[in-house]
């Protein structure tokens, strides 16, 4: 009976130990790798403070994103980009940027000398494309912000030229960008449709008019000659307008012998038509612009993919970099920028934007120091089933962008004071193409996870 | 897990062997049995997925453990049982699994799983080897939530350490065993106990995650009859 007594006790014994109560832990918080810095490179998605000088820091912005801690009124509103929240889950000081400044409108304050800083390796800056130096916001494409837009590829010479050319081989290394190649060859793709469209409909206009005017005259065969040489002559006088070319064609009419045209219901309808044969014809010069161009684009963004290949293999791989994160090209044709374009644009975009990922899987995989995120696979679900990531919106911008609450236009100049009215914190973007301090969570914490998977976390 | 018991068998066997030279007469109406041995507790999960706001079809696999096992029993009737069945606490590595497979371990968890038997052995008293059946009643509990840096990497990157709770759960076990005398008043006791056991993890992030963990035990133990 004594050896029961005895069980018994260490019985006890055993439940009293376990009667712990709920002690939750958080546990090592060390990362599996320790790095001595942190570096990165990109544009606007990975900027943590280029342009916060000028006008842009005494408007309460600088980062593209909603900006400003913001956590007293919700927590999601961190202002952080991921780069940011990388660097403190790592336990690195909050990375600050490589170079600030500005080179544009000296009245709007946007004319800031250019500084490098010290120390800091967030080389990433908004607009930077990955070779081309000028990007969107460049005074060079007439923005008066006068952004910077160094290119990567200039970004990786700045730091290996401030390293004394190699890397230690214990930082992190985050690359992300090509964005802004897509952005502004959408851009000039525009452009470029809108000039062959006008072009087209000023042409398309002429004919319609003056064959209309002519058919009543004397002689038609010479009469569609002398009144599309009056209408050319008025357009290129400066100071035209459609009324004074009409004007000009239906007195060329008259004097071709065509008199009963001089009477507004003779020659208007004759103009609503002329106008509607316009605007047929140059929706589809602009179209076909646009067919004949979308492949070019598409070769230029595979190229610009292989040049960021390059950039990482023989400028910071082969310089003794061991762990480089490059994140992919998210789905930008589910931005709210993508979502306003047509249907065969935002196809055009997903081309684009899949020449560049392929490039980067096909030019970067196999290669134990880099780690290829697949941001894009991440941002389309999160865009097309938002509501597990516990996004509320994914198609609207959380900021108010009109001029009188924003100077910028863009997130740039966004803050807790100009967001738009309600609950925008897990809104997906912050403007039409930046997403807010959430959505760089989730982006922050895809990247950590394949980090953690392949033992860099 | 196979090998293990094969060789839990073997054991009992020997021990079967041993008992039949002793003819004694063990676990009658009226006597107490106290047992010391080793349990290995390995889950079975089907996991939910991580709620909102997370990527989709995050998922958790729960690791196994060993650990030493006490129990205190009581003979109702010459058959008829009833065993306390304690042990120390047992630590699970909680691993991340479905979209998020490949992230290790994330972060481990003690559990306690005290339970209370009603058995039926069968034979006689004075059998050398006795099979029984049983039913019981788990109450388990969780202690000692223990997250990492990577748990708070993937579920808060850069902010507050992530740290998570499992509730405390009612589940109810089966269980199949054997004991072999050892002689006088020692015998050897293997059984497996399986437990339908489902309860909730939830995150200081917010999230939640249904997980059934539906353990299956083996255990291994000396006894003794008082």
């Amino acid at each position: 009976m004594r050896h029961f007594k005895l069980a018994m006790t260490i019985m006890a014994a055993a439940v009293i130990a376990g009667c712990g109560g709920n002690d939750q832990r958080p546990g090592d918080q060390t990362p599996k790798l320790k790095y001595s810095s942190q570096v990165s490179f990109g544009d606007s998605l990975s900027d943590v403070g280029t342009y916060k000088v000028g006008t842009v820091a005494a408007i309460g912005g600088g980062t593209f994103t909603i900006n400003g801690n913001n956590t007293a009124s919700n927590p999601a509103l961190t202002g952080k980009n991921w780069t940011e929240l990388m660097a403190a889950q790592v336990g690195l000081p909050a990375p600050c940027p490589a170079m600030t400044g500005l080179d544009g409108d000296a009245a709007k304050g946007f004319s800031v000398a250019v500084q490098a800083k010290a120390g800091c390796f967030g080389y990433a800056q908004g607009g930077a494309r990955v070779t081309n130096p000028v990007g969107p916001g460049n005074k060079l494409t007439g923005s008066p912000l006068g952004a910077l837009t160094v290119p990567m590829v200039t970004q990786v010479k700045n730091h290996l030229a401030a390293v004394g050319g190699k890397f230690k081989g214990d930082e992190i290394v985050y690359v992300m960008g090509g964005n802004n190649d897509v952005l502004i060859s959408l851009e000039q793709l525009s452009a470029g449709a809108t000039a062959a469209g006008t072009a087209a409909g000023n042409t398309a206009f002429a004919t319609s008019l003056a064959t209309q005017l002519a058919a009543g005259a004397t002689n038609p065969a010479t009469a569609v000659q002398s009144i599309s040489l009056a209408i050319a002559t008025e357009a290129a006088r400066p100071g035209s307008t459609s009324t004074t070319i009409v004007t000009a064609a239906v007195t060329a009419a008259v004097a071709a012998g065509n008199t009963a045209a001089a009477s507004p219901t003779v020659y208007g309808p004759m103009v609503v038509k002329a106008q509607t044969d316009a605007a047929a014809a140059g929706a589809k010069a602009g179209a076909d612009y646009a067919t004949a161009q979308a492949p070019v684009l598409v070769q230029n963004i595979a190229k610009a993919g292989s040049e960021l290949v390059a950039l990482v293999k023989t400028q910071i791989v082969a310089n003794g970099a061991n762990f480089v994160v490059v994140n992919n090209m998210p789905d930008i044709a589910n931005t709210p920028s993508g979502l306003a374009q047509s249907a065969s644009t935002r196809a055009l975009i997903d081309s684009m934007v899949k020449a560049f990922n392929d490039t980067l899987a096909a030019g970067l995989s196999g290669d134990a120091k880099i780690l290829l995120v697949d941001t894009f696979s991440v941002s389309h679900d999160q865009a097309t089933n938002p509501a597990p990531y516990g996004l509320t919106n994914v198609t609207d911008t959380a900021c108010d962008l009109t001029p009188a609450k924003n100077p910028l236009g863009n997130s740039l100049g966004c803050n807790a004071s100009n967001l738009k009215a309600g609950d925008v914190s897990h809104y997906s973007y912050a403007d039409t193409v930046h997403p807010t301090p959430f959505l760089h969570l989730l982006l922050a914490r895809y990247v950590s996870e394949k980090m953690v998977a392949k033992g860099w976390l | 897990m196979t090998q293990r018991i094969n060789t839990a068998v073997k054991l009992l066997a020997v021990a079967a062997a041993l008992g039949a030279a002793s003819g004694a007469s063990a676990q009658s109406k009226g006597e107490w049995l106290g047992k010391i041995g080793v349990n290995r507790i390995s889950p079975d999960v089907t996991s939910g997925d991580v709620s909102a706001p997370s990527k989709p079809g995050i998922k958790a696999e729960v690791g196994s453990d060993t650990k030493p096992i006490f129990s205190v029993g009581y003979m109702i009737t010459d058959n008829v049982s009833t065993e306390l069945m304690l042990g120390v606490p047992y630590k699970h590595t909680l691993y991340g699994a479905g979209s998020i497979e490949g992230t290790g371990k994330l972060g481990t968890a003690e559990a306690l799983p005290p339970t209370i038997f009603l058995q039926y052995r069968m034979f006689e008293p004075t059998a050398t080897v006795r099979p029984y059946v049983g039913v019981g009643y788990t109450y388990a509990y969780f202690r000692k939530e223990t997250g990492s840096a990577q748990l708070t990497a993937v579920l808060n990157t850069g902010g507050q350490p992530a740290t998570y709770s499992l509730d405390a759960k009612h589940a109810g076990s089966l269980v199949l065993g054997a004991t072999a005398k050892l002689g006088e008043r020692y015998y050897a006791d293997l059984n497996v106990v399986k437990t339908r056991l489902k309860t909730t993890a939830h995150f200081s992030t917010g999230q939640t995650l249904n997980i059934k963990l539906d353990p299956l035990a083996v255990s291994l133990s000396v006894g003794y009859r008082f």
